[in-house]
């Protein structure tokens, strides 16, 4: 009757990587971790077949969104996770507002599950990479020649449209690999290997950047770059530019404060009901979400963008709507208000005279770079609050299914009774509560982190999601480590 | 950590994709494996087309 039904024969013959029989010990999930790790970095070096390599032709299709959505522009891996977080997205919103009708409790729907989520990721890889292959010349130029290389092969006059079809494939099984490459780190490795690509993108970057400002500090000392500190616009360089001061305390900051912000916590004492002076508690973290909700709704902001450029690649898009600067960022109508601030020369309009925002304040004047500035941090403050909530339902995280698990496991809060109903009644005056508080802080300090600029301008979300995903691996390698210690403690004393 | 304690399992938060135990008797299972040999196979072969062609 329901969708469920009629689409059961599909989703649940998604081909899906085999699961390990029982235990693999720890060097055997670091190994297969490691082992995705270079082979991401191996497929992110190779240029897709027929394209122009990277530097030659257009921009990067994702801009600034590169840093969280990984990959590598014109590689095999061009899409990233871009369609997974996309895909991703869509599950959320539908499972946020219960229109899925899935119970994840269920073995029958959390295959159903599985099936859905690979599905939704296929098409949004196909309505990812359609549109930059087929609708725009910039973003994967043809090589030259190799169209009538391929002709020869083909015995068609006009090789164009075959040279096309075969870069929408090449991009294509990246995305299929890449979504493959994760499901092997989640079941055999450690972590989630979207979480490794974003980290190994992002410090990628971090190392790049780093060396930047020592070779620009260097420049400075030995006196071969003139900066005059005394003068306004030197000091601002030494700041903003060259001097990389600004930048490199922003991304120390986030690091502080991130790393600060996951041991800010309310723990709820739990004791055991039969088990007496066995007690435990149960910590609802302020980022309790985690920082993931964030990458969601930078890909909305992401998605927007992208409508916009294909809106004025189709040439009819009035002024109102979208307008481009020289170097395809927008400076006018309603898309240039929903771009996120993503380096300081989008704000700081009395600086560099050829960054958007001087551009745009000259034009329209200071009131539309704030209203811009106020756009995105609404969109972030709410957005990330928003996401996190649904982030928390979907993954039971939330006043029920936590309450479930803790009566489950035989605990109870002391002082009350041992009731799934009341343990809920406790959760429910501090998760929500702290998921919302915890998501808008996080969108709050993503953008104030890219307003200011960051080291390697690996964007204030991606440094958000790097340290909060290298924290969480940090505390999931520490538990592997102790499941693996008590069983062979126990060998070593019992033998 | 005592037995009873609730760190850890309780909080783990999936990715952004999540796998259950649950498993489809018809679904094609693949070795781990074959997906990273085909990943390296595939990264060679258009290497090998860039430089050939």
């Amino acid at each position: 009757m329901g969708w469920k039904e009629a689409a059961e024969p599909v989703l649940t013959r998604m081909p899906s990587v085999q699961r390990p029989d029982g235990h693999v010990p720890f060097k055997r999930k670091l190994g297969w971790t490691g082992g995705i790790l270079v082979l991401y970095f191996f497929l992110t070096t190779i240029t897709v077949y027929g394209t122009q390599p990277v530097g030659t032709g257009g921009g990067d299709a994702f801009g600034q969104f590169r840093s969280i959505l990984a990959g590598a522009n014109r590689s095999i891996l061009h899409l990233g996770i871009g369609p997974i977080v996309t895909a991703s997205i869509v599950l959320q919103l539908l499972g946020g507002a219960n229109l899925l009708g899935l119970d994840t409790d269920d073995p029958r729907d959390q295959i159903l599950y599985q099936g859905l989520q690979k599905v939704l990721v296929l098409v949004m890889t196909v309505l990812t990479a359609v549109p930059m292959v087929f609708l725009s010349s910039g973003i994967l130029p043809i090589a030259p020649g190799a169209q009538e290389t391929l002709a020869g092969f083909v015995g068609v006059g006009n090789g164009s449209m075959a040279t096309r079809w075969l870069i929408f494939a090449q991009i294509f099984i990246g995305g299929v690999l890449i979504l493959f490459m994760d499901e092997i780190v989640s079941k055999w490795g450690v972590g989630s290997g979207i979480g490794l690509f974003i980290i190994a993108g992002v410090s990628q970057r971090l190392v790049t950047g780093f060396i930047a400002v020592f070779r620009d500090w260097f420049g400075i000392v030995t006196g071969s770059t003139g900066v005059n500190v005394f003068t306004q616009a030197g000091f601002q360089d030494l700041l903003f530019n060259q001097g990389h001061i600004i930048a490199l305390i922003t991304t120390l900051l986030i690091f502080a404060i991130v790393v600060y912000a996951e041991s800010v916590r309310v723990e709820i004492p739990l004791s055991h009901a039969r088990v007496k002076g066995a007690r435990g508690r149960f910590p609802v973290k302020l980022i309790y979400a985690s920082v993931l909700p964030m990458i969601l709704v930078r890909a909305l902001q992401a998605n927007i963008q992208f409508l916009g450029r294909g809106l004025s690649s189709l040439g009819s898009a009035p002024a109102w709507l979208v307008e481009y600067n020289g170097s395809g960022q927008a400076i006018g109508g309603l898309f240039y208000y929903l771009a996120p601030v993503q380096r300081p020369s989008d704000w700081i309009w009395w600086g560099d005279q050829t960054g958007t925002a001087a551009t745009v304040a000259a034009q329209e004047g200071v009131i539309h770079v704030i209203l811009r500035v106020g756009v995105d941090l609404t969109f972030m403050i709410a957005g990330g609050a928003i996401f996190a909530i649904f982030w928390v339902e979907t993954t039971d995280m939330g006043p029920k299914s936590t309450a479930k698990q803790i009566q489950n496991s035989g605990m109870q809060i002391p002082g009350f009774r041992q009731n799934v109903g009341v343990i809920e009644k406790v959760m429910e005056r501090y998760i929500p509560q702290v998921t919302v508080i915890g998501g808008a802080l996080v969108g709050l300090l993503a953008v104030m982190a890219n307003m200011l600029g960051t080291v390697g301008s690996v964007t204030g979300t991606g440094l958000l999601l790097t340290v909060s995903i290298t924290y969480k691996l940090y505390e999931e390698i520490a538990e592997e480590q102790l499941m693996e210690m008590h069983p062979m403690m126990r060998q070593m004393f019992g033998n | 950590m005592s037995k009873g304690e609730n760190s850890g399992g309780l909080m783990s938060s999936a990715g952004l994709v999540r796998y259950f135990d649950a498993e489809d008797r018809n679904a094609i299972q693949i070795d781990p494996k074959t997906v990273v040999a085909f990943g390296v196979f595939f990264g060679a072969l258009v290497m090998v087309l860039r430089v050939a062609l």
